[in-house]
């Protein structure tokens, strides 16, 4: 790679620290489901503010955007100058924003989270900015740990190593990162193409009564939109399916898919949408999960005016590689019929374990919605001590039944601070039921956890208890309270 | 409801399966299981009941996932995962609609179209009509769909008659395996009751052949269980 080449891109991040660092958050459920979706609608005004700089702005997610500065810090007196307006304009707006520029993507992104309201890395100075920070900040996790062990601590030393010993050494991730450390982007930037060009429409006049006709048309029109995009070299990896009724209501829905989605699949996805609105409307159930960009209740008997394709989240269109699911890729029939049951119940209920780590058995399994990624916040593989060993419970309760234990007495059973009990548990009453005699237990076992934060800290004993009938139940006491976490067998 | 089972079936034209796991045959269950079973597997196309909720469910399933086949958990929100990969079922295969909700018959219908295997817990006893429209459409599609409850019309019948766990007392130990008598019945000629005992779960949480006699095999020394932050 010559000097000129990694010289040419400059590139300025603009980063909201209102929107948590996906990074950062500690959800239990870490998917970027609804919230993702509200977020990026919140991030829109921003965007429009960027934009007004320079038209071509591209979210890398919500909170955090980045344009071409060459240009634009030409017309407006300079870099400084340039990052200085954005902020500016954008604090204006009523966002707080913190705005970085330096040769690449990654290193802009940095030069952003440098300070408190960023940092200007002047060109050709990138290597010497990125040669402080600790390897962690690649966000690799593998390589992450492994650097360090070998000694090599901060991307300067990284960048010292000769770029094709990284990336016979580590791999394609070594690679990655080695371009990274040097100030190298590893991808090219994909301007946000305004997206009203590249969406599609039909109206329907008369008002389309029948669902077939409508989606005949989505074949034509999804056909129409690969065209464009591909005219564009992009494939899009969610498309957002809008339907306009005669009585002036306009329902839409995302669908995501981490493969590419074909002209057909587009068609057939508008297919079940409609018919997941139409069953629901004629069942006349009104509990429906409404889905992130979803509106409206149901589709009802009103005729259809109009069906608009927008192809919502672009990338180069270089071919796909399977590598979300390992080895285990969703055959088309197992997938259309997941997409079916997303259609009718919604895009989070139809959902796919991930093992996760914990001690408790409702944090050890991870549960993400059909075609979306995610990886575990709290790996599986590592010791936990003071998990309950194997085997392990076959139901767990999402949230633990209220139960009463006591002991021969009917007094209610409780552990000291010695993790001493009251008195042997004789008596189980789970949810409101009938007591059931306790034949054996064993039993407490502390667990003191992230006392060090404490809104997540917990202090519990558990109990393994098994009852005339043969049950066995994981009970805990928190706070005085005897509650049910899971059943075996 | 019945009426929206039968769009679902007319909808999807019986397409060729040209999966790995092709055809007539038998998806493959755990050894411990193959006696219970007729043929030794789980015929596609039928349906099999496996009592309440429980481990059972998930083991008749087992073998199948690991062998490559799609499972599907229906109206069980509380299935344990972490015990399900520990009898062998790799949880990337697997899929989970916790709450089909009222319309749950034709989330089955749909699910019986793309996985092999189908584990449910009907939300409700369903009518007559409605369960020979589900049998079709396993059949129709070769899957096989395996009810935790009541489903007359099953092919086979498993049950858990008998249980005890051992490797806990009053006040020390632990949970380590429970020995489970497993009744076996079903409809068609040559079908007689059997029954077989079986560690569910083992200490490991595997689903393996127990001996006719009550042994103490894992009720002996238990680790002590740390516990820390």
């Amino acid at each position: 790679m010559t000097s000129r080449a990694a010289a040419a891109r400059r590139v300025l991040v603009l980063r909201c620290p209102d929107w948590p660092d996906p990074d950062g958050s500690d959800g239990s459920n870490g998917s970027d489901g609804s919230d993702g979706s509200a977020a990026a609608r919140a991030f829109e005004p921003v965007v429009a503010i960027v934009g007004e700089f320079c038209p071509q702005v591209e979210i890398l997610r919500p909170g955090v955007c980045a344009v071409a500065a060459r240009g634009p810090a030409r017309y407006f007196g300079g870099e400084a100058e340039l990052a200085r307006k954005v902020a500016e304009a954008v604090c204006l707006g009523g966002f707080t924003c913190q705005a970085g520029i330096a040769d690449g993507l990654f290193a802009a992104g940095l030069a952003a989270r440098s300070g408190p309201t960023g940092l200007l890395v002047p060109p050709g100075e990138t290597p010497e900015f990125l040669a402080g920070f600790p390897v962690g900040v690649l966000d690799l996790p593998e390589l992450c740990e492994l650097l360090p062990r070998l000694g090599i601590e901060t991307l300067g030393q990284l960048a010292a190593l000769p770029p094709a010993e990284a990336a016979s050494r580590f791999g394609p991730a070594g690679g990655l990162a080695s371009r990274l450390a040097r100030g190298l982007d590893p991808r090219p930037l994909i301007p946000r193409a305004p997206a009203a060009d590249l969406s599609v429409q039909q109206e329907f006049d008369p008002p389309a009564d029948q669902s077939e006709p409508v989606i005949f048309a989505a074949k034509a029109l999804a056909d129409q939109m690969h065209d464009r995009l591909a005219a564009g070299g992009y494939a899009c990896v969610r498309v957002q399916v809008q339907v306009c009724c005669e009585d002036g209501r306009e329902l839409s829905r995302l669908w995501r898919h981490d493969g590419l989605l074909s002209a057909l699949a587009v068609a057939e996805r508008v297919r079940w949408q409609l018919d997941g609105w139409r069953g629901r409307a004629s069942g006349g159930q009104g509990d429906d999960a409404d889905e992130p960009g979803g509106s409206g209740s149901g589709l009802g008997t009103a005729g259809i005016t109009l069906l608009r394709l927008v192809p919502d989240q672009l990338v180069r269109a270089t071919g796909r590689q399977l590598a979300l699911w390992g080895d285990s890729v969703p055959s088309d029939r197992v997938a259309r019929a997941a997409i079916r049951v997303q259609a009718m119940l919604g895009h989070a209920c139809v959902t796919r374990p991930v093992l996760a780590g914990g001690r408790s058995p409702a944090e050890q399994v991870l549960l993400v919605p059909f075609g979306d990624a995610a990886v575990p916040l709290r790996p599986a593989d590592r010791p936990w001590p003071g998990q309950i060993p194997a085997p392990a419970p076959a139901t767990v309760f999402g949230s633990p039944l209220a139960a009463s234990v006591t002991d021969g007495s009917g007094q209610p059973v409780s552990v000291s601070g010695r993790a001493q009990v009251s008195a042997p548990p004789a008596w189980l009453s789970a949810d409101g039921g009938p007591a059931r005699a306790v034949t054996a237990w064993a039993g407490p076992w502390p667990v003191t956890e992230r006392w060090w934060d404490p809104p997540h800290a917990r202090r519990q004993a558990r109990f393994q208890l098994v009852t005339e009938d043969g049950s066995a139940w994981l009970a805990v006491l928190q706070d005085g309270r005897w509650l049910l976490e899971a059943s075996y067998g | 409801m019945g009426t929206g089972v039968a769009q679902v079936i007319s909808l999807a034209p019986a397409r060729h399966r040209d999966d790995v796991l092709t055809g007539e045959g038998l998806l493959p269950v755990l050894p411990a299981l193959r006696a219970l079973l007729p043929g030794g597997g789980l015929q596609r196309g039928s349906v099999v009941t496996s009592g309440d909720w429980g481990l059972l469910a998930l083991a008749l399933a087992a073998e199948a996932v690991a062998d490559g086949a799609w499972c599907a958990i229906a109206g069980v929100p509380a299935a344990g995962m972490r015990a399900a990969a520990e009898a062998g079922m790799d949880p990337d295969r697997v899929l989970l609609v916790a709450e089909p909700g009222p319309g749950w018959p034709q989330v089955v219908a749909s699910l019986l179209d793309g996985f092999d295997i189908v584990l449910l817990r009907p939300p409700e006893q369903p009518p007559p009509q409605l369960r020979r429209k589900l049998e079709a459409a396993a059949r129709r599609y070769g899957s096989v769909l395996v009810v935790a409850g009541e489903w007359p019309g099953a092919q086979s019948r498993l049950l858990v008659t008998e249980a005890e766990w051992t490797g806990i007392g009053a006040g020390h130990g632990r949970l380590r395996a429970r020995r489970a008598r497993v009744a076996a019945s079903g409809r068609g000629a040559g079908e007689r009751p059997r029954s077989a005992w079986l560690w569910l779960p083992g200490p490991d949480g595997t689903v393996t052949a127990a001996g006719e006699a009550a042994s103490g095999m894992y009720s002996g020394e238990s680790a002590p269980l740390a516990s820390s932050g």
